[in-house]
């Protein structure tokens, strides 16, 4: 499906022709501060043409301030937002060519389901027969056919929301902007959404900018995630690099499940380092020197028979069902808190038992640890 | 649960109040109709003789003109400015947004005889010949206060992101205002402005200070009650009672009904609800 681009009413400046090569969001050390808080410190970060980037992070950490910006509702005390290349900071939201999802559906009470959808066409003088094609189609994108005559308060919740992003794709922004748009809605209704984003993504060729504090949904939607912590980005790549090779021991423990172990690395041999858990030492690929994080997802944790005194051990001193395996909590004497395992598969092993631990080399990494800027990180892992 | 038992005393406290409250109207309203000259029962018959001699009376015909123009003049400027300085009061980010809002409110606990006479003494120096207008003026600055409550609490409770919503639409400020904000809360603000009318109607105690040679209404009762004591005062009351009970009556109306529309706006519960 092809589209043209249609351009809101007063989005006068010559923001239609791109910059060649220029990303199509840019922000530019974009920083917020509200009276002596700062939301935002500098956060700089672009987004592709056609790219889902995800903004993740923990509540109050900048993530929709900075989503918040980027749709003109807020000015950053300093720094820039470029869309195609060129600088949109000062210009109000109602002429920029971007759309927003929020959190609430924020349908307009007062009008039905196809005025709601015609509300941005109709501003920017889109005609009368035109204009009816396109909501049809924008309802039909989001699989609410027939329900053009409908008010709000006469749909379901996931309903509502999608008729809010109709509303906001028929505009068929470049941009589409979405903030936390799935949090409100049950589990179940959650995950179909989350196939039709996926859906609506490919259809639209469209720039997504997506916030959300659930990990699971950022990865499962994103072409790339950036992860927030206090106002700051703390690491950008593909879910892949962002699962399998955190940048900080606070990605780690946000995005997915981690062990994050306290240690201090030795030089090993070659391009290894030595680390001790407990009196067992273990080498570990990387070249980190000094206090150290170790960190290894529960599922890469193997636990076996003890065999020989050199391995390491535990015992097991919990057991829950996962559905695809178990989950064990494995005490090993010198760790500050039991190690999280998940095995798949059964049958269980029993609390109280022996067990040995082990993971491939390349299933752990190690982090450097700077335990004034990680204090808050001190004793993770239980 | 124990079912909370109806005491006697009670009711009768409760009829008593109702009585001590309604018998004085209705004795006005009865006593209205009665066919003779007499204010004391027994009740001779029905008759509309009192509000025909009324009718006929030139005085009573244009105070009731000039308390319609008054009240129209101060429900509509009331509208107007109370909206939009409501609308600005709901939006505003300032520091000044609370002393503000205070100072507007503020003349809902003034005396009616201390805004009379300040409003009186101010017309005097700045030698505006009291009239009509002036008190218009004075009613503006009396009703003000009760419209703004009303009309800031509704904006208020009125969902931001429906507005955040339009603007990334594209609309402007003024299409936000006219095509989301106010069709949420035009029956509110219809019934603050009965309210308005219907509290500059029968205003008395301001009016007496900064009225002309003109008359409405209430003094218009006022003064005959000086003069005689006839039925027909009974018919004019009950004329301003009835009218001002059909306006408070629609403005309580569109008030309540008109809050509706937000319930709407904000789904959050909804939001939990199944899809099929």
């Amino acid at each position: 499906m092809r589209l043209r681009v249609q351009w809101k009413a007063g989005a006068s400046m010559n923001i239609e022709n791109t910059v060649t090569g220029a990303p199509r969001v840019e922000a530019i050390a974009v920083q917020r501060r509200f009276g002596g808080v700062t939301a935002l410190g500098g956060v700089s970060l672009t987004a592709a043409p056609g790219e889902f980037v995800t903004l993740l992070g923990p509540s109050g950490c900048g993530k929709t301030t900075l989503l918040r910006i980027i749709a003109g509702f807020d000015q950053p005390t300093a720094g820039s937002v470029r869309l195609n290349g060129h600088d949109v900071t000062k210009v109000p939201a109602h002429r920029r060519p971007v759309n927003m999802v929020f959190q609430r559906p924020a349908l307009f009470p007062h009008l039905d389901v196809a005025r709601n959808v015609a509300f941005g066409p109709r501003i920017a003088g889109i005609g009368k027969s035109e204009l009816r094609a396109r909501v049809d189609d924008a309802l039909a994108m989001v699989r609410l056919d027939g329900y053009q005559h409908r008010r709000a308060h006469e749909l379901s919740g996931g309903q509502m929301q999608r008729v809010a992003l109709a509303r906001a794709i028929v505009n068929r922004p470049e941009v589409l902007l979405l903030d936390e748009p799935l949090s409100a809605l049950d589990l179940r209704i959650r995950l179909e959404m989350e196939e039709e984003l996926r859906r609506l993504h490919r259809e639209l060729g469209a720039t997504f900018v997506y916030v959300t504090h659930d990990q699971r949904e950022a990865l499962a939607l994103s072409d790339r995630i950036a992860v927030f912590s206090g106002g700051q980005i703390e690491q950008v790549g593909t879910p892949d690099e962002v699962y399998n090779r955190p940048a900080t021991p606070f990605v780690a423990r946000l995005v997915g499940d981690a062990n994050v172990i306290a240690v201090d690395a030795a030089p090993g041999e070659s391009d290894s380092s030595l680390v001790h858990l407990g009196d067992v030492p273990l080498l570990v690929n990387g070249s980190v020197r000094g206090p150290a994080w170790l960190v290894v997802r529960p599922e890469n944790v193997q636990l076996g028979l003890p065999v020989g005194t050199e391995s390491l051990c535990g015992t097991i001193v919990d057991v829950s069902f996962r559905g695809t395996g178990f989950a064990y909590r494995v005490d090993i004497s010198g760790l500050p808190h039991p190690l999280k395992a998940e095995v798949p598969g059964g049958p269980p092993l029993a609390v109280g038992e022996r067990v040995s631990v082990a993971w491939l080399p390349s299933a752990v990494c190690l982090l450097t640890r700077d335990d004034h800027r990680d204090s808050d990180m001190i004793g993770v892992g239980h | 649960m124990m079912s909370r038992q109806r005491s006697p005393f009670a009711s009768g406290v409760v009829v008593a109040s109702l009585v001590f409250l309604f018998v004085p109207l209705l004795v006005v309203v009865v006593f209205s109709f009665h066919s003779v000259g007499a204010l004391t029962l027994p009740f001779r018959g029905f008759s509309l003789r009192w509000y025909r001699q009324i009718w006929k009376s030139d005085e009573f015909r244009s105070s009731l003109v000039n308390s319609a123009v008054v009240a129209s003049v101060t429900g509509l400027v009331t509208m107007v400015l109370g909206t939009l300085a409501a609308y600005a009061l709901s939006a505003t980010r300032s520091r000044l947004r609370a002393p503000l809002a205070l100072l507007l409110f503020l003349p809902l606990t003034l005396p009616g005889l201390f805004v009379g006479l300040s409003l009186l003494v101010m017309f005097g120096r700045a030698t505006v010949s009291l009239s009509l207008w002036t008190v218009a003026v004075a009613h503006l600055v009396y009703v003000m206060p009760y419209f703004l409550l009303i009309a800031v609490a509704t904006l208020q409770r009125l969902d931001v992101s429906l507005e955040e919503a339009a603007a990334d639409l594209g609309a402007t400020r003024w299409v936000v205002f006219t095509k989301v904000t106010l069709p949420q809360v035009w029956p509110v603000l219809m019934g603050a402005t009965f309210l308005a009318f219907a509290l500059s109607f029968d205003e008395f105690v301001i009016t007496f200070f900064v009225i002309g040679p003109e008359s409405t209404l209430p003094l218009y009762i006022f003064s005959s009650l000086r003069r005689t004591v006839d039925p027909s005062i009974n018919a004019i009351s009950t004329l301003l009672l009835g009218i001002t009970l059909v306006l408070f009556a629609l403005s309580f109306a569109l008030t309540t009904r008109g809050g509706r529309g937000d319930a709407l706006a904000g789904p959050v519960e909804g939001g939990r609800l199944d899809e099929h």
